[in-house]
């Protein structure tokens, strides 16, 4: 652990800076404001380059992500090349110690010994394959056996990894498809009018960062009944909606760990938690060629 | 000197390596606990070399049982090979896709740059995850259950607790749907 002069000494050199930027931002926001209230335009971000350059908004953007929940299925060759692996790795592994783990004749060993052929034949086929069910009925049997005379309990059966929601399709879940990562895309108006599909987003007022300004946006329109980590400071991507308007929307990554989106009804009338590709088939061409570097492909 | 190194050379190392002189057999009757008899016989199992043992000390049956195992040596190099270049495929799409998000990221924070120096700043400022300002150390003393723990699960910089790792199925319960905010946390 750093000693508190350490972590002390960090804070104050970090206050220093702090203290140092807004004195030069203040008297720029002064000259703008003289400059901006003379030609009636309104107020922007609060420091402007020296050159005469045009006046731009700034956007900001959040891009809610939930993660996977379920580990990935394993593809056909992963599987197989596994079962043989485990297939070598029983072929050459030394004898179990039978006799220490279990005393001779008791109900465990006689359980434990029913598994074992199982997995013997699952691993090599047994001579007379056809007559798995009787193997099967042996341990179970056998399990059956151990349960009544020591007590144990049934074995719980853990939930399936396919949730209801994937049978309906319903993209407001957030319990469909475990094993990719779903991003909450909402259906709000755009500058024209038109209905169309984004990210939520938001106007940074002056004096406010970026990422507080994210937050407070995605809050905004969603409302916030969401637990959500908005990951950094910095931006993952940038998005010009129209060459001529100075208007440039900065995405942030955010994580959702709890709770559902409510979107206000104001400027979002629908939200949808889509993967990658389902996004792609609802949002506009030139919008998706800005986002689609940003979102994860599994 | 150099012909004392080459003369080196030439000496063979032994092939037979790790052999005892002394064999001795497993059972040793004793009127004892039978369980300490297990005991010892794990803990120093017979060297004898006429059954295969849990600690692998004689094994000659290594070649039969690979022969029941693998289909024959070449068959299981190319399956060695088709995994390795499964692995090798899966790896450089990854690192394309980790490409991709970095370069946007870049794009974004060089777009910030030209535009807006505070805000380009302000952004790369280091988050210290041990620093705490002192109102919300004051913040933390007042706070009780779970709101504290709502404000102690994040700390600045790092990821949060409650991040959970994917599993093998999901959880019993499902998503928590029903999450409300905790009043007076400072976020």
């Amino acid at each position: 652990m750093f000693s508190r002069r350490a972590v002390a000494s960090c804070h104050v050199r970090r206050n220093a800076q702090r203290t140092r930027f807004p004195c030069r931002s203040l008297a720029t926001v002064t000259d703008s404001s003289s400059a901006s209230t003379s030609s009636a335009v309104p107020p922007l971000a609060p420091s402007k380059p020296k050159k005469e350059s045009p006046k731009y908004t700034l956007n900001a953007a959040v891009i809610l992500n939930r993660s996977p929940i379920i580990t990935r299925t394993p593809t056909a060759f992963e599987k197989s090349y596994h079962a043989y692996q485990s297939r070598i790795q029983r072929a050459l592994f030394n004898p179990f110690p039978n006799e220490f783990y279990f005393k001779p004749g008791s109900l465990l060993e006689g359980k434990f010994a029913a598994e074992e052929r199982e997995r013997e034949k699952e691993a090599f086929g047994g001579p007379g394959r056809s007559d798995s069910s009787d193997s099967d009925d042996a341990a179970i049997a056998a399990s059956k056996q151990v349960m009544e005379v020591l007590g144990e309990e049934e074995a719980v059966k853990p939930m399936p990894r396919v949730h209801e929601s994937d049978l309906k399709g319903d993209v407001k879940s957030l319990d469909r498809k475990g094993e990719r990562n779903l991003y909450l895309l909402v259906r709000g108006k755009n500058a024209a009018g038109k209905e169309i599909w984004r990210f939520p987003q938001g106007d940074v007022q002056a004096g406010e960062l970026l990422h507080d300004a994210a937050r407070r946006d995605l809050h905004a329109e969603c409302g916030s009944f969401m637990d959500t980590w908005v990951v950094s400071r910095n931006p993952i991507g940038v998005h010009q909606p129209s060459l001529s308007d100075e208007n440039y929307i900065f995405f942030y990554k955010a994580h959702i760990l709890a709770g559902q989106a409510r979107p206000d009804g104001k400027n979002v009338h629908d939200f949808a938690w889509l993967t990658k590709e389902e996004i792609r088939t609802r949002v506009d061409q030139s919008y998706w060629v800005s986002v689609e570097d940003m979102l994860s492909d599994f | 000197m150099a012909s004392a190194l080459l003369s080196l050379r030439h000496i063979n190392p032994p092939l037979r390596v790790a052999q005892t002189s002394v064999r001795y057999a497993a059972k040793e009757i004793n009127s004892s606990d039978p369980r300490i008899e297990i005991i010892r016989r794990v803990l120093y199992p017979s060297n004898l070399r006429n059954r295969a043992s849990p600690t692998g000390g004689w094994r000659p049956d290594v070649g039969r049982r690979l022969q029941r195992a693998i289909p024959s040596v070449q068959a299981h190099e190319t399956i060695e090979r088709a995994w390795l270049l499964h692995q090798r495929h899966i790896r450089r799409s990854r690192q394309s896709e980790l490409d991709k998000k970095f370069q946007s990221m870049r794009n974004a924070m060089e777009k910030l740059r030209e535009l807006d120096p505070v805000l380009y700043r302000a952004a790369n400022e280091l988050e210290d995850p041990r620093a705490r300002s002192e109102e919300e150390t004051e913040l933390l003393k007042t706070l009780k259950g779970p709101e504290k723990k709502a404000m102690e699960a994040r700390i600045r910089g790092l990821f949060p607790r409650e991040l959970r790792v994917p599993t093998e199925t999901p959880s019993r319960d499902g998503w928590n749907y029903n999450w409300t905010p905790p009043s007076r946390t400072v976020q």
